[in-house]
Formats: structure tokens, C-alpha cells, sequence
């Protein structure tokens, strides 16, 4: 009986012990349990995939340092897949506090591909204002960003020659941890230019983009961490990067802390139950 | 006066606001730009109010040697630093407050936050997911079941788990969702007119009259 | 013999000489050229719309304008499968004339000029005319119901656990000699949500004035910070103890989300409060202030119309006010007239609500049936543009 009562109020400390160490163990020997990609990451890698060298995808940074572990790969590894098919990166955002996030995403990849900023990629910064911001892209880019995040004007980088307005690219990322985010690029990109719209969101948000990916609205969704390590799997699998998978890594830290919570939930009840007839 | 005046602002401009939803002319689209400009403007001066407030309350602190008084002086050097540091480098990449403050300050005590999410997640669990009754005992199941199918786990255990967790949470998820959705829709437009009439004054700080 | 002849007729019918294959098809020029004022916009707007001819398919379309004075020029160019093209660059009142080209390889056929059309902007959307509709049915229910509270008619509102419990906890508190940490969300003063929460705190601190303990309210917004200050000095006052309230009771935090919710843990876990109240518009650090508190053992009222924090409100509150609930709380607590009365307005206007989904999701299986396909049309009116 003591001991089901002992199981009924186990120390929080405890628990946050065994999810410490069972959180950080996968991350230093991994358990390889591996990732399987699901239908809607696979729709968004295709899509980008099926794009001929020289065209340019969107991709906007709507996410800040928190969401940072569980969005950034998902930025990585499209970037990635785009400079490997020899495509054209530019990057914006709806959210200020994306732009460091961003910057480091433009720092660090396009040199692993050989990529020059102001040729391959672009990151054209944050402005306020979202339906302003995309209504204005779609008329004309350089009325919204006359320069670059950088300070460069648009017109002295060999990329932005081609592009004029957002009918010019085929497809956009919004990889969104809130509100402004994908449902923007949606309303305004999507239905009134044509553009296509992937999303990239946190695991708790992801439902809410189901419907919009029946419709066809959306083309393809990565959700949460899952739906960043499926898009890294997918890159490597093609051969288009060797990079270390910070996603594909993490799953297994995911799956031992989902088991650890259900384990402790199972116990939690046992003991409950337990006590409780005793107790009757 | 006091309370006149902001009342009649409100309803003047909440009426307005409604009937420029329905007008697309551009002096309408005009004035909704003009409207979300002043609020940013506005939204700006209330920086001044909160650095005016902390700095005040930690002063306060300080001079009379509360508990924690020296954390107020950690804040207070820290949030001085910041704005010279801001004012005197700038904030585009390669300044101070960029590398230093932003990249290895506040990304990581950001993140550090919310990684504190997956503990709590499971002391909360592990103290509230009791099967008292038998709706707890359903909301259990099916708590495993997104759980596990959320991770690769799940997908080695059994193929459609992954299946039935996305229809757990595409179908029974949503529909509850969409309903509190509903209401709270309902509850903020009631709110909104209450607001614009003047029957909820809550707002304006002290009180209704 | 006569066997191989019937094979050599037979193989002249499967085999047809070269000479006769079908010719190819012929590319032809767009019908039906449509060009009109974009409806419900701020003008400058024109919409062209045309039929693919009956000959081949082009590669691509082109839209060409001619507009005064004696201006031509091709706007836009479109996939074959588009047949619409949105003209940005029209002047209001100006009139123009299309013409739609079917173009392949080297071929490009023109089709016949559109009547003349020009652009104006709209002073009113048609497409929202079911918005206003809606709103004034509703607008119309909540007045009425206003003015019956106003006659002094007794109306009905179910009981709301948390809200009940708000007195208990006040009590609660004062009994352990304990504070009551008010946090109204990290919403700005222009949420519904965070608006809810200043009632409430109105009625709170009054509680807490009336029983002598002692508030702490941090707040993540600076406009907010200064609502409150007023709302709980206010409270103060009507409770008959504006000599109790003290200023640095209601204080501004910081506006980041993560460093606001460090500072209320750290403020919960100092000054082990008896009541921690989260009412307000809540993001990711809910379940960090929520269970923080819970490890302080204080009793703990929350509520959000932030759908996506509610699971972890319930999982570690002892009362959670669900969405709408929290938007009743100053009719529930002040049980006025006018705001029980706009209660009831909402709740009979989500009963419309729950009347039209049952009735258009039984419209639109019916639509299915060709017979009745004009339930499409009906549920057209309910569509939001």
C-alpha cells in the first residue's frame, strides 16, 4: 500500500531527472529508431523537387527563438534541397523577431552549395504590416523592399532582375510559429496570385492547416519536429545533402519523452486505482 | 469629461471601423490605413510608459531595500546596457547587440524557457491524467494514441498509428475546437459592441458608472 | 487460297494508308471575350474572361489593352488552362478595349475586340451583404435582450464553477495571510480576452480590499499596466479603502514572453502566494506559469479564449474558464442588467449559428443529388469573401 501511495506522489525532481536523462541520451549515442515521411511532407518536397534549375522559391521566416528548435530545421533543409537543384532562394518575413534567424540561415547554407548572396539568395528582411507587405510583393517587390536586409538596393543584385513581383516565383515556405504566417500567405499570395503555399508550422498548429491541405489550398505541410526530420530524410535520401540532421536526431529524444510521459501517466493511474479500492 | 471623451472616441471610430469593413471605395481603404497607422503610433508610446513603469518600480525597489533588491540592479544595468549598446552600435548583424545580446543572450534563455515546457508537460501529466471517470478515461486513450503517433515509436509499434492519430486530431479535435471557436467568435463580437456602446467600460480603469 | 485473301482485305482495313491520317488540329482564336468592373473593389480594376477556342491548345494566352489615346499594349500573358486575367493598371472612368491571343510556336491568332468597358470604384461589397446581414440580426437579439433586462425581467445564466470559486479563493487567501497574484494575460488592451480580464480584476481587487489581503498584479503590457493600476485603485476605493491600495502592487514586467513568464515564476515562488488567477490571452509559457504555481501549492483560476493553452489550463488548474466563459465573467460577477442581457443576445444568436450549420450541412449532402443542385446556389450566400 506504501508503495502505491509513494507511486501516487512521486517527487517532481525525480521526473524531471529520468526526463533529463532520457531526453539527452538519444542525442549522444542515437537510438536509430529512423523517420518515415508521410504524404505531407512528401507533397511539399515534390513540388520543390519538380522545379527546373534557375527558378526561385519564397521562404518566409515567421518564427522566433523559441520555436527555433523546432522550425529552423525546416528551413535548413528546404534551403538546402533548393540549392542543391540549382534553384534561387529568397527569403522575407512577417515577424521581427525572425530576422536574426533568418540572417543565420543565409550565413551558413548557401556557402555549403558554393552559393553567393545577391546571385542565389537573397533575404530581403522584415517590414510591418502583413496584408501591405504581400499585396505590395505581388505588385512589385522593390516598392515594399528597395533594399535588401543588408542595404543593398534590389536593383545592384543580379538575383532580383528576374524577379519583379511574387507571380514571378512558383512557389512559397511560410514556416510560421503564429499569427502572421501561412493563412496570410494564403489569403493574399495564394488566391489572388497564384503562387503555390507550403506551410511549415509547430506540432500544436498543424491541425488547423488540415482543412486548407483537403482543399488543395495548401501544397504541402511539414508539422512540427516530425515534419522537419521527414523533409531532412528526404533530402539526404536524394542525395542532396550530408549535412548533420538536427531533426532526425531529436525524434528519438521525442519518442523516448512521449513514452517517458505515458509510462509515468500508466503509473500514475495503477497507483490511483490502487489506493482508491484500498482506500473503499 | 474624463471618461466622456474616450467613450464618445470609441463609438465614433468603432461605428466607423464597422461600416468601413463594408465599403472598399479607396477613401475607405484610405482611412483603414490611416486608422492602422495611428495605432502603431500610438502602440509605439506605450514603450515609453512600460521603460518609464520598470524603471520607477526597480528604483523603488532598490531605495528601499526589498526582497530580491539586487535583482532590480541587474535589471537596471541590463536594460541600460542594452539601449546603449542598441543606440551607439546599431542592430544589423555584426554589431554587439546582435551577436552578443540577441545570438548568445536571448536566443538561448528563449529557448532554455521553452524546453522547460517538456518537464512541466510531464509533472502535470503524470499528476492530472487520472481515469476518473469515463470521458478522463477516453481523453486517456486518446492522448496515447497522438502521442505515439506522433513519433516513430508509434509507426514501429503499428503502421496506421500515425493514421489514426492524424484522425483523431483532424476530426474529433477539430469539431471541438471549432465549436469553443464558435463561441468565443460570438462572445468577442458581444464584447466588441458592449465596448463601442459604452455598456463595458472595464477598459477605461475604474470601474463601470 | 481464299483464306489468305480474306487475310489480305482484312489487313487493308486494320492498316489505313498513310495518305488518309486525320488532319491536325487548327490553332483558333478565344471566344466569348468578357471584360467588366472588378466588383466590390476601390477600383483601377478590370476582369477579362474568355472560352478557349474549339481548335488547338495554345501554349499561352495573350491579353492585350487599348485604351485611350490610342494606346496598345499586351498586360499580361497566361497558362493555357487560365482563362482570366485581372487588369491592375486600369484608370477609373477611362474606357478600354481586350483582345485575347492564342499563341503556339509561331502562330498567333487574335480574337474579336471586347465592347468597351471602363473601371469605378464600389461603394459598397455585395459579396459582404451575408456579413451584414448576420450582424445585424445579432446586433438586433443582443439590444433586445438589453432593453428586457432593462425592464427588470429576471434572466437566466447557468452556473460557472471558476467563477463562483473566485470569492472562496480571496477568502482562501486571506485566511493563510498569503497574497493573490492577478496575471491578466500577456494580450494587449485592445484583445477581448485581456478586456474580460480587467473586469474580473475589477471585481477581485475589490474582493481582496473587502478581506484585507494583499495583490500582485504584473502586468506584460504597458497599456494594460496602466488600465489595471486605475481598475484595482478604483476597486479600492468604491470597497471603501482607498488608504490600502498601494501603487507598486500593479507594476509593468518586461514585453517578452518568455522573460514575463520567468519573472512571474520567480514572483510565485518568492512570495508562495495562496491564489494565482491566469485570465487572459495566453501563449506557449501557459503551462509554465500554470504549473509553477501548482508546485506552490496555491489554488489556481484560469481562463483564455486561447484554444491552443486551454488543455494545459485544464490539466494544471483547479478551475478553467473555457473561451466565451471568461467573456461572461462581468455579467456573471456584477449580475447587471445590461450585461446580462447582451449574454442571453449572443447565446440565442449561437443557437442561428448551430440552426444554419445543421441545416446547410443537410443542404449540402442534398446538393449531391443532381435534382436539387441549386442548394449549392443557397450555400453560395453563406460563403465569406
Amino acid at each position: 500500500m506504501k508503495f502505491f501511495q509513494y507511486l501516487l506522489k512521486i517527487d517532481r525532481r525525480i521526473i524531471y531527472i529520468v526526463m533529463g536523462i532520457l531526453v539527452m541520451l538519444p542525442l549522444i549515442k542515437p537510438l536509430g529508431l529512423g523517420v518515415t515521411s508521410g504524404p505531407r511532407a512528401t507533397a511539399l518536397f515534390d513540388a520543390i523537387d519538380a522545379l527546373p534549375a534557375g527558378k526561385t522559391i519564397l521562404i518566409s521566416v515567421d518564427f522566433d527563438p523559441s520555436s527555433m528548435p523546432e522550425l529552423y530545421p525546416m528551413l535548413a533543409g528546404v534551403m538546402r534541397h533548393a540549392f542543391a537543384k540549382d534553384l534561387k532562394v529568397l527569403l522575407c518575413g512577417l515577424w521581427v523577431t525572425g530576422v536574426g534567424l533568418a540572417d543565420k540561415a543565409v550565413t551558413e547554407i548557401p556557402p555549403e552549395y558554393g552559393k553567393k548572396y545577391g546571385e542565389d539568395v537573397v533575404y530581403l528582411g522584415w517590414k510591418a504590416g502583413v496584408d501591405a507587405v504581400i499585396l505590395g510583393m505581388g505588385e512589385n517587390i522593390k516598392n515594399v523592399f528597395p533594399a535588401d536586409y543588408q542595404g543593398h538596393p534590389l536593383d545592384s543584385l543580379p538575383m532580383m532582375r528576374e524577379i519583379q513581383r511574387l507571380r514571378d516565383i512558383p512557389i512559397a515556405f511560410a514556416i510560421s510559429a503564429g499569427t502572421p504566417g501561412y493563412q496570410d500567405w494564403l489569403l493574399f499570395a495564394q488566391s489572388r496570385y497564384g503562387m503555390k503555399v507550403g506551410a511549415g508550422l509547430t506540432a500544436v498548429s498543424a491541425a488547423d492547416a488540415y482543412p486548407y491541405l483537403q482543399s488543395g489550398q495548401l501544397t504541402g505541410l511539414l508539422a512540427g519536429m516530425k515534419g522537419g526530420a521527414e523533409y531532412e530524410v528526404m533530402v539526404q535520401k536524394k542525395g542532396y545533402s550530408r549535412a548533420y540532421m538536427p531533426a532526425v536526431a531529436a525524434m528519438d529524444s521525442q519518442s523516448l519523452a512521449h513514452v517517458v510521459i505515458m509510462i509515468l501517466v500508466i503509473v500514475g493511474n495503477i497507483a490511483y486505482f490502487a489506493t482508491r479500492k484500498r482506500g473503499a | 469629461m474624463k471618461r466622456s471623451i474616450p467613450l464618445a472616441i470609441c463609438l465614433v471610430m468603432g461605428v466607423a471601423m464597422m461600416i468601413q469593413f463594408f465599403i472598399p471605395h479607396p477613401i475607405s481603404v484610405g482611412f483603414y490605413d490611416l486608422t492602422t497607422k495611428w495605432i502603431r503610433i500610438v502602440g509605439a508610446f506605450a514603450l515609453v510608459l512600460g521603460t518609464g513603469s520598470l524603471i520607477l518600480y526597480h528604483v523603488d525597489k532598490l531605495q528601499r531595500r526589498r526582497q530580491g533588491w539586487y535583482y532590480s540592479i541587474v535589471t537596471l544595468v541590463a536594460a541600460a546596457a542594452t539601449a546603449v549598446i542598441g543606440l551607439g552600435w546599431g542592430v544589423k548583424t555584426g554589431s554587439p547587440l546582435q551577436d552578443v545580446i540577441f545570438s548568445n543572450l536571448l536566443v538561448p534563455l528563449n529557448a532554455s524557457m521553452f524546453a522547460i515546457l517538456a518537464f512541466y508537460m510531464a509533472s502535470a501529466a503524470y499528476r492530472a491524467f487520472r481515469a476518473r471517470t469515463r470521458e478522463a478515461a477516453l481523453l486517456l486513450v486518446a492522448a496515447f494514441i497522438v502521442m505515439l503517433g506522433m513519433v516513430p515509436v508509434g509507426r514501429a509499434i503499428w503502421g496506421k498509428l500515425p493514421e489514426l492519430a492524424e484522425w483523431v486530431l483532424s476530426v474529433p479535435n477539430m469539431a471541438a475546437k471549432r465549436a469553443i471557436l464558435f463561441g468565443i467568435a460570438l462572445g468577442a463580437i458581444a464584447t466588441s459592441l458592449k465596448v463601442i456602446l459604452g455598456i463595458e467600460r472595464g477598459w477605461l480603469g475604474g470601474g463601470k458608472q | 487460297m481464299i483464306p489468305f485473301l480474306i487475310l489480305l482485305l482484312a489487313a487493308g482495313q486494320v492498316a489505313p494508308p498513310a495518305d488518309t491520317a486525320p488532319p491536325a488540329l487548327q490553332l483558333a482564336p478565344p471566344g466569348d471575350i468578357r471584360a467588366f468592373d472588378t466588383p466590390n473593389d476601390a477600383g483601377k480594376s478590370i476582369t477579362v474572361r474568355w472560352q478557349a477556342g474549339p481548335g488547338a491548345t495554345p501554349e499561352t494566352w495573350l491579353v492585350e489593352r487599348t485604351g485611350p489615346p490610342e494606346s496598345t499594349q499586351v498586360i499580361a500573358t497566361t497558362e493555357p488552362a487560365d482563362t482570366r486575367c485581372l487588369d491592375e493598371g486600369a484608370a477609373d472612368g477611362t474606357k478600354y478595349v481586350y483582345r485575347i491571343a492564342a499563341v503556339a510556336g509561331k502562330d498567333t491568332i487574335w480574337s474579336q475586340p471586347s465592347p468597351p468597358v471602363a473601371c469605378s470604384p464600389q461603394v459598397f461589397n455585395t459579396a459582404r451583404l451575408n456579413i451584414l446581414i448576420a450582424m445585424a440580426i445579432f446586433f438586433a437579439l443582443v439590444i433586445y435582450y438589453i432593453e428586457t433586462a432593462k425592464k427588470g425581467k429576471s434572466l437566466f445564466v447557468r452556473r460557472i464553477a471558476g467563477l463562483d470559486a473566485v470569492e472562496e479563493a480571496v477568502g482562501r487567501a486571506t485566511e493563510m495571510g498569503k497574497p493573490i497574484i492577478y496575471v491578466p494575460g500577456l494580450g494587449s488592451v485592445a484583445d477581448i480576452a485581456t478586456i474580460a480580464s480587467l473586469n474580473i480584476l475589477g471585481e477581485v481587487a475589490k474582493k481582496v480590499a473587502q478581506y484585507d489581503s494583499a495583490l500582485l498584479v504584473p502586468n506584460r503590457d504597458a497599456i494594460v499596466y496602466t488600465v489595471a493600476r486605475e481598475m484595482v485603485k478604483e476597486s479600492y476605493a468604491k470597497a471603501g479603502r482607498p488608504d490600502a491600495f498601494k501603487a507598486d502592487s500593479v507594476f509593468f514586467v518586461t514585453d517578452q514572453q518568455f522573460a514575463y513568464a520567468a519573472a512571474v515564476d520567480g514572483l510565485m515562488v518568492r512570495e508562495k502566494p495562496a491564489t494565482n488567477f491566469f485570465l487572459g490571452t495566453f501563449w506557449a509559457e501557459s503551462l509554465i506559469l500554470a504549473e509553477t504555481g501548482a508546485t506552490t501549492g496555491a489554488i489556481q483560476i484560469a481562463g483564455t479564449d486561447s484554444i491552443f493553452q486551454l488543455p494545459f489550463f485544464i490539466t494544471a488548474c483547479d478551475y478553467t474558464l473555457i473561451g466565451e466563459e471568461l467573456y461572461a465573467a462581468s455579467a456573471y460577477l456584477s449580475r447587471e442588467p445590461l450585461l446580462l442581457g447582451s449574454l442571453k443576445g449572443q447565446d440565442y444568436g449561437k443557437m442561428i449559428i448551430l440552426t444554419v450549420v445543421i441545416v446547410g450541412s443537410a443542404l449540402l449532402l442534398l446538393s449531391k443529388i443532381p435534382s436539387l443542385a441549386f442548394f449549392d446556389q443557397i450555400l453560395g450566400f453563406f460563403s465569406v469573401n
